[in-house]
């Protein structure tokens, strides 16, 4: 409590006590500043910003990990962090497509059919999910508060390759500990559309073209060989849902429906949830997505 | 000499494996309704085929107007609730109110993440009022990715709960009546009956389900009690009527 | 599966890398550039485990530049090399080390020869005429055993070139698509297309 002993009896921030995230009783025990107030939902930002874990007190600690949670290694194992995703972006005359599907599952059980897989970092940025749900999830909304701190500092939005070569510092510092996500950031910054994909081994590549998952070789069948720059809109749109159709259809661990966001000078924009099954029996525009469906 | 190589021979290498969790069965549920939002929760705590306890609580009230749910390892389940609840105490004497039930869930979020390299094994449901006035569910994994739903069982049967519920509350594999539609909402003494039922049929067919249920119930503020003092067993957990109003509702199950 | 392979002629060294960026069965990128040019007279091809690989390029890459920022002149190949070499001992012997293998390649002003170095994540270093890294080893170093000339012309060092790159499309399962090409010179770096 010393914390709040100081934050009392003085009037200089400067006698707080600084946090440091060695101390074992840090974020734990401690009723901090931080516990305190709001910092944006982040509860273990130390001052530095950079959060702190508990680890276990294991000589080998990722093996720890590994034992508890790697269901790939290991079926029977408790904690199950959900998998099998297809997700895709692509850059394009009129900006970027972003389109994933929707499914969570934990082995053979479908946990979610309705999981958001593009995280919404800030108006101009839009993550993509895959791999862990919580990597994906927390250290996109954190990476959204960075972003919003370097516009404060800069007076200027970042652009979408310092955005994604932070993320890519970021989970680069944790290499080995088993993080798991892979996942592309996209946005329009001053060079136009841009998609950068991030994945938790620390690569980062630029590029037109991405999808991630257990469904992105299903959805890169559909996907490059419809892909053209000068497409319009409407038809860059449609190319995105129909590859994660495709995906869904044929990638058991995907499915569900698809999400369908466009990137724009502007900003991004959220064009539509679309039924999988609706898609194979109906389409989007009249015709049916459906091989069966098509061909009779 | 030979003193020596017996004790070499009797040393064998033993390997420790240092393993701190366990699965203490039983099954949560949650539902959102348009102003009203049901948690709840089966008593039974058990270790393999062995009952440990016929009452050991799942469902906590966090405020008036949240309710989480816990389930897998008890210890770390009864652990995160206690943290839980001491953030929220710290909240409510920095700010003087109640946190908001999105923050609650952002605040889980982030305290289940500072445990994503040495995970609480806890599957966690929320549910409560948001500020608007609508019933909300947000269910977790246990290291804090998150979402707002309308419906979601987690636990040992959430594999039969669960699609029961996509059927009677999504109305998911259903063609309404010719000319007819399905509800958008139901009402809130339909939803109970479908909880009661999901929560039977589960200790019917899962061995880790049974002993007793319990229901929390919270209404939106200035809403009547929707025909809730209809069902015997509920108890009013709120002094007074204004503000949000949280019940319980107590059912016995079987308990073979 | 990436491959690079790099060769010293009369005056010169080529260096060339696959361009594709692979994850599990699928290649992401098909233009990737594995090829940093560190410094006036100096390159670098690299590949090993994603993440390190570029990491520890850029690592490389901007500490080379300081060096010449504060010394107002370039190191020479053999003092990079070693300069190099020790970053991925240390690394090696750290808590998580850089799984990256290197070729450097470089023109010394001051003696007017080229210098190609072979080094591994082990930090292994070694002075050579011509040297492979990735499957492609396999093929390449007994082709260029016979057909490698120290005294080639630059055509006739990017036709022997050409022979490797033709043999592993011709022989590896797996195709490595495009490769970037670059040469150092007493000119400095260029890009060469084949």
């Amino acid at each position: 409590m010393n914390t709040l002993v100081s934050r009392f009896t003085s009037s200089s921030s400067t006698e707080l006590k600084a946090l440091d995230s060695r101390d074992p009783d840090y974020g734990e025990n401690e009723a901090s500043d931080i516990t305190w107030g709001s910092l944006g939902g982040f509860g273990n930002l130390g001052l530095n910003g950079i959060p702190s874990f508990n680890i276990p007190t294991v000589p080998d600690p990722t093996a720890f990990l590994r034992l508890h949670t790697d269901d790939a290694a290991d079926s029977s194992c408790r904690i199950k962090i959900q998998h099998g995703t297809t997700t895709l972006a692509f850059r394009f005359q009129g900006g970027v497509i972003v389109a994933v599907d929707s499914r969570a599952t934990a082995g053979s059980y479908i946990a979610s059919g309705t999981v958001k897989k593009v995280i919404e970092i800030n108006p101009h940025l839009l993550g993509t999910m895959a791999g862990g749900a919580a990597d994906c999830q927390f250290w996109e909304t954190y990476l959204g508060s960075q972003c919003r701190i370097y516009e404060l500092r800069n007076r200027e939005r970042i652009s979408v390759a310092a955005a994604s070569k932070y993320l890519s510092n970021l989970v680069y510092s944790y290499k080995g500990m088993g993080l798991s996500m892979g996942t592309m950031i996209c946005g329009w910054d001053k060079t136009g559309p841009a998609i950068f994909y991030v994945d938790s081994d620390g690569t980062r590549l630029k590029g037109d073209v991405f999808s991630v998952g257990s469904g992105s070789t299903f959805a890169y069948g559909v996907l490059d060989q419809g892909y053209r720059w000068d497409l319009t809109d409407e038809e860059a749109q449609e190319l995105g849902r129909r590859s994660i159709y495709a995906a869904g259809h044929r990638d058991a661990f995907s499915g569900n429906t698809c999400n369908l966001y466009h990137v724009k000078e502007d900003g991004w924009k959220f064009i539509g949830n679309y039924d999988i099954t609706k898609l194979h029996y109906e389409g989007s525009q009249g015709a049916a997505y459906g091989y069966d469906q098509r061909t009779q | 000499m030979s003193h020596y190589t017996r004790t070499q021979s009797q040393q064998h290498p033993t390997q420790r494996q240092f393993n701190p969790y366990t699965e203490n069965g039983g099954t949560i549920l949650a539902i959102a309704g348009a102003d009203f939002s049901v948690i709840a929760g089966d008593t039974r705590q058990s270790e393999g085929y062995s009952i440990q306890t016929r009452y050991a609580p799942k469902v906590f009230k966090l405020t008036d107007k949240a309710v989480l749910a816990v389930n897998g390892f008890a210890a770390d389940g009864n652990m995160f609730v206690k943290k839980v609840k001491q953030r929220l105490e710290w909240y409510r004497h920095a700010h003087s109110k109640d946190m908001p039930l999105r923050s609650i869930a952002r605040l889980i979020q982030t305290m289940l993440y500072a445990q994503r390299f040495f995970p609480y094994y806890v599957y966690n449901i929320l549910g409560g009022i948001e500020e608007d006035g609508t019933g909300a569910v947000y269910s977790f994994d246990p290291v804090g990715s998150y979402e707002r739903e309308a419906c979601r069982a987690a636990g040992s049967a959430q594999s039969l709960v669960q699609p029961f519920l996509d059927n009677q509350i999504y109305f998911k594999n259903q063609t309404p009546v010719l000319g007819t539609s399905h509800p958008t909402h139901l009402p809130l003494r339909h939803v109970v009956q479908l909880v009661i039922d999901s929560f039977t049929s589960a200790t019917e067919r899962h061995i880790e389900v049974g002993d007793g249920v319990e229901l929390y119930i919270i209404l939106a503020r200035g809403r009547g009690t929707q025909g809730l003092d209809s069902f015997k067993d509920v108890q009013e957990l709120t002094p007074h009527a204004e503000g949000e109003r949280l019940f319980v509702l107590r059912r016995e199950l079987k308990k073979d | 599966m990436e491959c690079q392979f790099g060769l010293s002629g009369n005056g010169y060294v080529l260096l060339a890398a696959s361009t594709t960026a692979v994850r599990s069965i699928v290649k992401m990128k098909h233009d990737q550039d594995n090829i940093k040019v560190l410094g006036p007279q100096l390159i670098m091809s690299y590949s090993g485990e994603p993440g390190d690989t570029i990491q520890f390029a850029e690592y490389i890459e901007r500490n080379i530049r300081l060096y010449q920022i504060r010394n107002f002149h370039a190191l020479r190949p053999s003092s990079a090399a070693s300069w190099l070499r020790r970053q991925l001992a240390d690394s090696l012997r750290s808590r998580n080390p850089y799984a990256v293998n290197i070729l450097l390649g470089g023109y010394d002003n001051a003696t007017s020869k080229p210098h190609l170095y072979w080094m591994d994540y082990l930090g292994t270093l070694t002075n050579q005429p011509y040297a492979a890294q990735g499957y492609g080893s396999y093929f390449v170093l007994s082709l260029l055993d016979r057909y490698h000339n120290p005294e080639a012309s630059l055509e006739e060092g990017l036709e022997t070139l050409r022979r490797c790159i033709d043999e592993v499309e011709k022989r590896l399962v797996v195709s490595q698509g495009k490769y970037i090409v670059k040469v150092v010179d007493k000119d400095g770096v260029r890009v060469i297309e084949l």
